[in-house]
């Protein structure tokens, strides 16, 4: 199996090779017998791909040390969980994986259009071979997991003990899911500028691709979060860091496109727009994993250092290269259908929410790039940390959160006054009266205010559709308020998904501006020592030192101190945390120590102790953190993802008109196509 | 192909996977390889002045938790000195750090003065981010300028579109087999739907 696998790996560069060549041939030949065999070779090229990965998988289940990969990430003592996961925690390993979603998603897109786009397919096909063409390239040549070493060690180094997480196993197939998921929009993208049918067909087609990469980028990037806050120690999710700033910036660019593709879609706008967008979408997605994978920037979570990096630069200038000399030579056909009326309209309102999510992924660019840049002219190494980044951006977060509200409350095309007032009575004295009751209850920082304040606002900006909604479907069906509500969600997906992603988006801003009032303490406990502390929200807590133990367990040595603790005087159990040495099979230590956290978690805070250190004297030094409302970052990851999942979810063709009025619109030549609801 | 005297060089240095592929041994001897980055516990240098005559502490324990906030571990992680010191039993380098911290507030130096004196043993790199001046305002100013450029950019395109749109003829009426009842019906909804 192994061998087996080893040889597909070069069968299916072989396979993908002949993929681009045909696809393309047969789209620029007109020859529907090469197109069929490019798909063909698509199929085949995913097989070949799921070989490699079992072969490699065999390799790790079946401990043949006698891999590099195998040996650099595994050992005989490893958990098998994590010897499942071990195929995505290296350079090689990972860039197969991306290479097997990548393979799975091409062959998906190819037969979800078997019967539909044939004037798109054969460069969609060519497109995602050529994709394929240099991951696969960039592993056989480049970071082969199947390299080996010319003598076998008993055992291997094992894995980072901070990637043997639940997180880590499925946090990284979330992004690459995402970040893959980029590719398909991407193919589309170019097949339609190489084509020059730039009309609603191709945005139809991917859009519900940029939905899902969408989807599986949010989940990741929030999984990372959650990762980093119970297993690294310390006390944060998110640090500003170049590969967590990478996975942020695709995000925000799509999220830029699935706004402004509804401009196009109801309008026949933005049409230059939209194809920048996905374009970017999938070579931002590129640029992180250059920036993950090339060492040029010092990261937390990046791989080595290693020359997979020229590779991926090589691929970046390319694709850029040639986007750009696409985009440029297809202005003419790219032209607006509609022209934006009023700078109070829906369409105006997504333009500016564009213009502030394309604005933070240039800062977020622009900072991550910044060092580079300044030891390139100065010759001087800088730090952008977390300050910077949280100075340039929050003023512009707020102002997303604020437009985040505004957008569903104005018209198409033209917000009358009477409209406006109608819209914006609730959610704006939702905004007004939000700062004193806040203040009323004694809170002071100015940052918090604004972001509850336009939480508020958005909030109930949200509830007004909901109500509105719910309200006429009672009035039109007689239903039941929760009928209605389902039913109301059932029948707008896209719209009502919307705002459920919205209200995620909420929770999540309420959650960050909690960090506000977060509390750090250093304390110092010999066994038997109690210490009080007082949170942010003015309960006190009671710490009693259970003092420090130690022990082995399945893979590694621990020492572990234990709190008693108290709130208000009640009981609230014990809190452990843990420093682990790793050790290899036959005891001797690998790695670093690494941090277990101690998380008492509830709607108001967590409780977050970490051991920093135990003395000669068995004295444990601890850090307790209170760190308000972390919870909400978590549930509102999820309602953003359920909102994603609703939104995406394929919507029912109608069977028959359940009611109201049906009217019927000629039009006035043959449409042979999909077209953009001009004036809609 | 990796080599026993490669792989076992690599296997010294705790590095990571795709640290095999540069296996040089002198950087193996010096650095350890943590998921936190190559950590550097050689990479303290000491940031020691003479104390202020009749020196008193400059600053409470909480202020200095907050210059330490300002001040990067030159381990290789990616942390303050405060959180690296804290959270990380492993890095040598942090408490070092907060060492010397400690003695300047000791020997009277204010907040700036600390800051410079890091600055000017270890560099500009030792601060979590870059000072206002000079090359650096590029950095702190590029973001504004370009959303500002995109501000302007797209309220021209809106007001030009606007200018185009008055312009044009309005379109006639187009004859529907609606009754005035049912467009009523459809008109209602379709405001209830903006």
């Amino acid at each position: 199996m192994i061998l087996v696998g080893e040889l597909s790996l070069w069968v299916a560069l072989l396979m993908a090779a002949w993929a681009a060549t045909v696809s393309f041939a047969g789209g620029s030949m007109g020859r529907r017998d090469l197109v069929a065999s490019g798909e063909r070779a698509i199929y085949a090229t995913l097989a070949m791909v799921v070989l490699a990965s079992l072969g490699l998988w065999t390799a790790i289940f079946t401990h043949d040390f006698s891999f590099k990969y195998v040996a650099s990430f595994t050992s005989a003592n490893l958990p098998k969980a994590y010897l499942f996961t071990a195929f995505w925690a290296g350079q090689a390993g990972s860039l197969l994986f991306w290479c097997l979603i990548l393979a799975i998603y091409s062959a998906i897109a190819v037969w979800t259009n078997r019967t539909r786009n044939r004037v798109l397919m054969p460069y969609v096909s060519g497109t995602l071979a050529l994709v394929l063409i240099f991951f696969l390239a960039t592993m056989c040549l480049g970071a082969n997991p199947y390299e080996r070493l010319d003598w076998i060690p008993p055992d291997g180094r094992g894995m980072n003990p901070q990637l043997q997480n639940p997180g880590m196993a499925i946090h990284p197939p979330n992004l690459y899911l995402g970040y893959v998921g980029t590719t398909i929009p991407f193919a589309f993208a170019i097949a339609a500028l190489l084509t020059r049918k730039l009309d609603a067909e191709w945005l139809a087609a991917v859009r519900k691709w940029a939905l899902l990469a969408w989807f599986f980028n949010t989940t990741g990037i929030l999984l990372g979060m959650w990762w980093a806050y119970v297993e690294l120690g310390w006390g944060g999710y998110w640090a500003w860091d170049p590969v967590e700033n990478a996975s942020l910036l695709p995000w925000l660019v799509n999220t830029a496109f699935l706004h402004s593709i509804m401009v196009q879609e109801k309008r026949g706008m933005l049409r230059k727009w939209n194809v920048t967008l996905v374009v970017s979408t999938f070579l931002l997605a590129i640029f992180g994993t250059f920036i993950t994978r090339s060492g040029i920037i010092s990261s937390v979570h990046s791989f080595a250092q290693s020359p997979v990096g020229n590779w991926f630069a090589v691929f970046l200038v390319l694709a850029i290269g040639i986007t750009a000399y696409l985009v440029t030579t297809r202005l003419k056909d790219l032209e607006a259908k509609a022209e934006l009326e009023s700078m109070v309209s829906r369409e105006a309102a997504f333009l500016y929410n564009n213009l502030i999510l394309v604005g933070i992924a240039f800062s977020v660019l622009w900072g991550t790039l910044f060092p580079i840049i300044t030891e390139a002219v100065r010759g001087e190494k800088i730090t952008v940390g977390p300050p910077f980044f949280n100075a340039v951006n929050v003023p512009l977060g707020l102002l997303l959160l604020l437009l985040t509200g505004i957008g569903p409350l104005i018209a198409w095309r033209r917000a009358s006054v009477a409209n406006l007032q109608r819209q914006f009575l609730g959610p704006v004295i939702a905004l007004i009266t939000a700062p004193f009751i806040l203040l009323l209850f004694g809170m002071r920082d100015v940052a918090a205010i604004i972001a509850y304040s336009f939480a508020a606002f958005v909030s109930m900006t949200v509830v007004q559709e909901f109500y509105k909604g719910i309200g006429a479907r009672r009035r039109m069906y007689g239903e039941g308020v929760i009928d209605a509500f389902t039913r109301l969600i059932a029948r707008n997906r896209r719209r009502y998904g919307g705002y459920i992603v919205h209200m995620g988006v909420v929770v999540i801003f309420c959650a960050f501006a909690g960090l506000a009032f977060k509390k750090e303490n250093d304390l110092t406990f010999k066994p038997g020592d109690k210490r009080d502390l007082v949170d942010p929200w003015g309960h006190k807590w009671s710490f009693v030192s259970q003092g420090v133990s130690q022990y082995n367990v399945l893979n590694r040595e621990v020492t572990a101190v234990a709190l008693e603790v108290s709130r208000d005087g009640q009981p609230a159990g014990v809190m452990t945390s843990e420093k682990r040495q790793h050790v290899d099979s036959r005891g001797a230590p690998t790695f670093e120590p690494s941090t277990e956290v101690g998380i008492k978690s509830s709607f108001r805070e967590d409780v977050y102790v970490v051991l920093a250190g135990v003395r000669d004297d068995d004295s444990a030094e601890i850090r307790v953190t209170f760190n308000p409302l972390v919870r909400w970052v978590w549930l509102g990851g999820a309602l953003m993802a359920i909102g994603g999942l609703i939104v995406m979810w394929p919507q029912a063709r109608k069977r028959r008109v359940q009611g109201g009025y049906a009217a019927t619109m000629e039009p006035r030549e043959p449409v042979e196509e999909p077209r953009e609801l001009v004036g809609a | 192909m990796h080599t026993r005297r490669e792989f076992l060089a690599a296997v010294a240095a705790g590095a990571t996977g795709g640290a095999l592929l540069t296996p040089s041994s002198s950087d193996a001897q010096k650095i350890t390889q943590t998921f936190s980055g190559p950590m550097e516990q050689d990479a303290y240098r000491s940031v020691k002045l003479e104390s202020k005559p009749g020196a008193v502490p400059s600053m409470t324990d909480a202020q200095r938790d907050d210059l330490e906030h300002q001040i990067k571990c030159q381990c290789g992680c990616p942390l303050d000195v405060y959180t690296c010191r804290t959270t990380d039993f492993s890095c040598s380098v942090s408490p070092a750090m907060h060492a010397d911290v400690m003695g300047l507030v000791f020997g009277g130096y204010s907040a700036s003065e600390i800051l410079a004196a890091f600055q000017k043993v270890y560099g500009e790199r030792v601060l979590m981010s870059p000072l206002k001046t000079g090359f650096n305002w590029l950095g702190y100013v590029t973001p504004s300028i370009a959303l500002a450029t995109g501000a302007v950019v797209v309220f021209i395109l809106i007001r030009r579109w606007g200018e185009r749109a008055a312009r044009r003829p309005v379109a006639a009426s187009v004859a529907s087999d609606a009754t005035p009842a049912e467009l009523e019906a459809i008109n209602a909804a379709l405001k209830d739907d903006s």
